[in-house]
């Protein structure tokens, strides 16, 4: 009897998970718009930052706009933003001294937010820069948003309590990357830093020892909203924190739920890019990607107006894309996150062996691996096609599933043994396997080293770090190549840990080209950071470049007006509004 | 920290059920023929069709598993071979059923476009390995624990009671994802390679040190109660040391019950192993194990069912034939219940 | 019965000692830098050393651990960084959560009671329900088939089992949201619709073994003498095995129930990541991954302290329901 039951038993989770198994799969694909170019550019006019944003087709107002995503967003204090999550929701109730004009299509233009313009270059040396603040501008109690504020919140920045944001402001400011130790916050509340001024209530002036010509992208991220210094909570404003932008946060309940509504201060007249459409929006935490996007698709009850922030996962895509009823529920766009394998050029001194691994890698089986056209794109330059000034080039064309025969060429015979440190994570476990496939293939010994998941990144930021190669990603915060080749490979900054120069690259005539096109004005710099990403790549070839992340989001039948930013790679939230 | 259910619930069926076995003697056979316990057991094991039929599964589970070598020459693919060809553009099987065809038994992998057959003959391998080298050990451990805390008593008893409480307060799966990655970095040098071998000995080690004290309480139970009668009072009357009173009284008296909670812990440490790679813990990706496998293949459900099946259906024929087994087991062994 | 308490409790408190401490060595001995997760691009060394010795993690371990302790019982100053003062019982701060590690356990704590009460309780209901009914219908189709059930049970795995409801229920028949919590205070009805599956999951697989357990108990109760006097006595069925033997043989069901819902409410880590709750299991879990020590110390401890619980709890209503047992 008993084994009946157990035939019984299996039969029925035979027959559920086989319900869907029964079609046969011919294996036909979408395809992302990879080769667009990125626009950039800074506005010249000054219309261009004025509002009000052009009003988005078919956008109403009112409703609840509800955004899903696994883990909370840290904090919400705008100065200690950096998540890719923060980034994107910070424009909601925060304003900064610039912000991008951005259409999710490539055309990208950085325009005054609470300035009247991108920034003026006073003695056109990069050194001295001046914002004018807009006329009307206002905190959510109704004070008028002056210099003082920005200011303050610039200043409130070097205090080392308030760390996790971006420090390119604070170390250009003090001229060290000891910031903290040059200016004391928290004895000076009421001066502020070095070099940082207001000389009236309308102008903030910043004066810099060395050119700092990628100012006006420096200050688009949110470090630079306002904040009145009676409101300054100290570590708890990212639970509260106090809004500038057309929306202000009223509930806060840190893991679960964080609610924003209407700022009624917020005038449309002074932004060029925000608008005020939903209600409210809510941004709810917990459900896995998998569950997240589920829901979206399932589109019940109030999931219609809903967005799933991950990507859809690399489990559903193959259902996502293959459902024609779901193409005007998602959108699909490259983003600027690129992805390396990195080698370690302190061990691996050997050109030819990092020529060798170029040849070797296939890309196109990478990019199954993760999931598809949807999830990945295969790339061969250093800086991600959204960069401005990008060219394309292939310095080691080995077609799309690699050229193990040419490598073995340039290995010459020999096997290099290479130790390649993996995290323990599900898919990097299988990227790191599917690579250590193809590079025996052209002649390597390949050992996988496994390290902790969440160690993975500050491993490999030491220096002395032991492995040979590992992968590595970044996403620039803002397109241009200045923050991406100095950043990444300047052997001048090299130190003992926290290391963005992963693949520990230095060569001097590499560094002085970057001192040379950093003094250009950064019109000027787009094709020149392009040129000199080919010349790396072919002389020195110091990492493999993979694949760029593409982003395929997935959201309810009501939620419209999302688009993928161009200059993040994850959904914005300026021009969303609700369907009818 | 709760991971598998079955722990306290078997133990405590066990107890009842085992105590009463090794009680009872000869008391229901019609026919007096001088037979042993065991054989008594033997003969009523024999006797039940589901005991019968949950066993040949059971040996032809550890057939396979044993001939995976084999297996894979017949086979012609091996577990690390990849297949990418047959995959479509978003790495997905081509084909019916998750790529099922006369290469591939059991279709492939999504992604790296691995043989599902192949990976599930050595999963097998690794999953019962774990499974009875982690219950071979918890059962020596809490046998010797608990028949020396049953037999001794005092404080020695008090001592092992409160390890045995310690090690329940302990969260098992919060130090499973901890130790892990500490063990092998105190073992191996960054940059060695780090043999498969070692992820499973970790696997075996982090089991057997939180899965003993069920062994061990039941067995203290049972030397408690044997320790009162005649028989053990006359051996200890009569001068018999310490290794004689466990080794020749006491132990031949409790192997029943031990019999059955090995016979239940085996299948409890083979989802054991599932669950840890569900939360990130266990081997690598480079050995075939059932727990990675199941795990990764979960988010496919709606993409590649197929891919979900056959780990799925696998894993719970295998731990469905030890639960019968072991069920089977306890009836032999318990002379009151008359199936 | 007073010793028995006073002897059981020390016992307790030395193990919940010896839990905190085993945690804290294990955790200093990982190869994870709590600090360096703080700056996740342009970090330099110099500062994060400063961090590190702000936070005392360049102290003594010894003294470390005193500091933590003396935290819980007296409260402590963290300093500007992690939120000021903390009071008693302080179970420090959470740089990963950005908040002080007891408003943590506020918040999840209430998750995975709301889990594991209405599934412990539904677990319990049907297991004895469906023993009892295969115990006195011993060899009839309806204990074949609660055997065939249990058995099933017992082989299937959450994980699994929830995917295919997940599948089921909320993608494809949508007869059910996707499972979430909501306060059970806030609105009723979305609270237990938001958790039915986890409730259902886990009572299906808890229920098969407690059916097993109880069928085993029940079938032993039954052939014990008392029941048969009770019989001959004339007392007629329904009373016999719905008071005598039921009472005897709830006891070891009891006991086992304990310990499972105490270890249960430590966290039901599968449940929780299946159904993408956020409870006292997943945190644990994504504490240890970010090396984030307080919140895995707190999570680690309160886990325990449930298991001590209940642990002393199931000893007292062994007591109680079964009058045979006496507590010295």
């Amino acid at each position: 009897m008993r084994p009946r039951v157990a035939a019984a038993a299996g039969g029925a989770i035979a027959l559920l998970v086989a319900l869907g198994a029964c079609t046969k799969n011919t294996g036909e694909g979408a395809s992302v718009d990879t080769e667009r170019q990125q626009t950039g550019v800074i506005a010249t006019d000054p219309k261009d930052s004025m509002g009000p944003a052009p009003a988005v087709d078919g956008a109403q107002a009112g409703g609840t706009f509800t955004v899903i995503r696994e883990t909370p967003i840290s904090h919400l204090d705008p100065q200690r933003t950096y998540s890719f999550a923060g980034l994107m929701a910070a424009p909601l109730f925060a304003r900064f001294l610039t912000t991008w004009k951005d259409d999710g299509k490539g055309n990208l233009v950085l325009v005054g937010d609470l300035a009247e313009t991108p920034g003026s270059n006073v003695n056109d040396d990069c050194k001295v820069w001046e914002f004018k603040i807009k006329d009307g501008v206002k905190f959510e109690d109704g004070r008028p948003v002056t210099a003082k504020e920005i200011a303050y919140g610039i200043a409130r920045s070097f205090d080392p309590d308030l760390s996790g944001g971006p420090t390119y402001l604070q170390e250009w400011l003090a001229d060290t990357p000891q910031y903290d130790t040059r200016w004391d916050f928290k004895a000076n509340r009421s001066a502020l830093p070095p070099g940082l001024t207001t000389p009236d209530d309308r102008t903030l002036r910043f004066e810099f020892a060395k050119p700092r010509c990628d100012l006006p992208f420096a200050v688009s991220l949110p470090a630079t909203a306002p904040l009145p210094p009676d409101k300054d909570t100290g570590v708890n404003l990212g639970n509260a924190p106090f809004s500038s932008g057309p929306y202000k946060v009223t509930r806060y309940q840190a893991g679960v739920e964080i609610v924003m509504e209407r700022n009624e201060h917020w005038d449309p007249d002074t932004d060029p890019v925000r608008h005020q459409y939903p209600d409210r929006f809510v941004w709810s935490f917990g459900p896995t990607p998998d569950a997240a996007a589920n829901r979206v698709i399932a589109d019940n009850g109030a999931d219609q107006s809903a967005l799933s922030w991950n990507y859809v996962p690399a489990s559903l895509v193959a259902r996502v894309a293959g459902d024609a009823a779901l193409r005007p529920r998602t959108v699909l766009s490259p983003t600027p996150s690129a992805n390396q394998l990195v080698i370690n050029n302190q061990r691996v001194t050997d050109l030819k062996v990092r020529q060798a691994l170029n040849y070797a890698v296939d890309r196109e089986g990478l990019v199954k691996v993760l999931g598809g056209q949807n999830i990945a794109a295969p790339m061969t330059t250093l800086m991600p096609s959204a960069t401005i000034g990008y060219q394309a080039y292939d310095a080691y064309p080995a077609g799309p599933n690699g050229d193990p025969e040419k490598a073995r060429e340039l290995l010459g015979g020999q096997t290099p043994e290479l130790v390649l440190g993996a995290a323990d994570s599900s898919v990097e476990q299988q990227v790191a396997t599917q690579l250590k496939g193809n590079l025996e293939r052209a002649g390597f010994k390949i050992t996988i080293r496994n390290i902790p998941d969440d160690a993975k990144l500050e491993e490999i930021k030491k220096k002395d770090n032991p492995w040979d190669l590992y992968l590595g990603s970044w996403a620039a915060d803002w397109p241009s190549g200045a923050s991406i080749l100095p950043v990444l490979y300047d052997g001048r900054s090299i130190k003992a840990e926290g290391n963005s120069n992963q693949a520990y690259f230095n060569d001097p005539a590499i560094n002085a080209e970057f001192d040379r096109i950093l003094t250009l004005s950064p019109a000027e710099q787009g094709p020149e950071w392009a040129k000199l990403d080919e010349r790396i790549m072919k002389e020195h070839a110091p990492v493999v470049p993979l694949y760029v992340d593409v982003a395929y989001l997935v959201h309810g039948s009501k939620a419209g007006g999302v688009f993928v930013s161009s200059v993040f790679g994850y959904p914005s939230f300026v021009n969303a509004h609700l369907k009818p | 920290m709760s991971l598998s259910p079955v722990d306290g619930a078997a133990l405590a069926e066990i107890e009842s059920g085992g105590a009463a076995g090794a009680e009872a003697g000869v008391s229901r056979e019609r026919r007096i023929v001088g037979r042993s316990p065991g054989q008594l057991a033997w003969l009523r094991l024999r006797r039940d069709r589901t005991a019968l039929v949950s066993g040949a599964m059971l040996v032809l589970f550890v057939l396979v598993a044993l001939a995976a070598p084999l297996i894979e020459l017949a086979y012609g693919i091996g577990p690390r071979d990849q297949f990418q060809s047959k995959l479509d553009g978003f790495g997905m099987p081509l084909g019916y059923a998750g790529g099922v065809s006369g290469d591939h038994f059991f279709g492939l992998e999504p992604g790296l476009g691995r043989d599902i057959f192949i990976r599930l003959v050595h999963g097998l391998r690794t999953s019962l390995f774990i499974a009875f080298a982690a219950a071979v050990l918890t059962a020596v451990i809490g046998v010797v624990l608990g028949t020396l805390a049953g037999y001794l008593g005092g404080w020695l008893d008090a001592v092992v009671n409160w390890i045995t409480d310690l090690t329940l307060a302990l969260p098992f799966l919060v130090i499973a994802l901890a130790l892990t990655p500490t063990l092998t970095l105190r073992f191996y040098g960054q940059r060695d390679a780090v043999p498969p071998a070692f992820g499973i000995g970790v696997l075996i080690a982090i089991f057997a040190v939180f899965g003993w004290t069920s062994t061990a309480r039941l067995v203290r139970g049972q030397v408690i109660a044997l320790r009162e009668r005649e028989f053990v009072e006359a051996a200890r009357a009569s001068g018999a040391g310490l290794g004689h009173m466990l080794f020749r009284q006491l132990l031949p008296n409790t192997w029943a019950p031990i019999l059955v909670s090995f016979s239940l812990a085996v299948p409890q440490f083979i989802t054991s192993e599932a669950a840890l790679s569900f939360i990130g813990v266990g081997l690598t990706e480079e050995t075939p194990s059932f727990g990675r496998m199941i795990y990764q293949s979960l988010d496919y459900l709606q993409t590649d069912p197929a891919f979900v099946f056959f780990p799925g259906v696998t894993i719970f024929a295998l731990v469905f034939a030890f639960n019968l087994f072991g069920d089977a087991l306890r009836d032999a062994l318990d002379p009151k219940s008359s199936r | 019965m007073a010793r028995f308490l006073v002897k059981r409790t020390l016992s307790a408190v030395l193990t919940l000692f010896a839990v905190s401490m085993l945690t804290f060595l294990m955790f200093f001995a990982l190869p994870r830098d709590p600090v360096s997760g703080m700056c996740p691009k342009n970090c330099n060394p110099e500062r994060l050393e400063r961090v590190r010795q702000e936070l005392g993690l360049r102290d003594p371990l010894v003294s470390q651990y005193a500091g933590y302790m003396k935290g819980i019982v007296t409260g402590r100053d963290l300093g500007s960084a992690q939120g000021g003062r903390c009071d008693a019982p302080c179970l420090g701060w959470s740089y990963v959560n950005n908040e002080a590690v007891t408003d943590t356990l506020a918040r999840v704590l209430p998750v995975t009671a709301s889990i594991v009460i209405p599934a412990a309780i539904l677990w319990l209901l049907l297991g004895v329900g469906l023993g009892m009914v295969s115990a006195l219908r011993r060899g009839t189709w309806l204990d074949r088939a609660a055997i065939g059930f249990s058995l099933t049970g017992a082989s299937l795995q959450l994980y699994f089992v929830g995917a295919v409801l997940l599948l089921v229920f909320v993608y494809t028949l949508r007869w059910l949201p996707v499972p979430g919590y909501t306060s059970l205070f806030e609105d009723p009805v979305r609270w237990a619709s938001g958790l039915v599956l986890a409730w259902v999951s886990l009572a299906f697989l808890f229920s098969a073994i407690y059916a097993r357990l109880f069928r085993a108990q029940m079938l032993e109760t039954l052939s014990e003498d008392f029941v048969r006097t009770a019989r001959a006595k004339g007392l007629s069925r329904t009373r016999v095995y719905g008071r005598h033997a039921l009472r005897a043989a709830i006891t070891p069901v009891v006991t086992v129930a304990g310990l499972d819902v105490g270890a249960a409410l430590g966290g039901t880590v599968i449940t929780e990541t299946t159904f993408g709750i956020q409870g006292l299991g997943r945190t644990a879990v994504e504490a240890v991954r970010a090396g984030d020590l307080p919140t895995i110390m707190a999570t680690v401890l309160v886990a325990a302290v449930f298991v001590v619980l209940a642990n002393v709890l199931v000893d007292l209503l062994y007591a109680a329901i079964d009058p045979r047992v006496r507590l010295g």
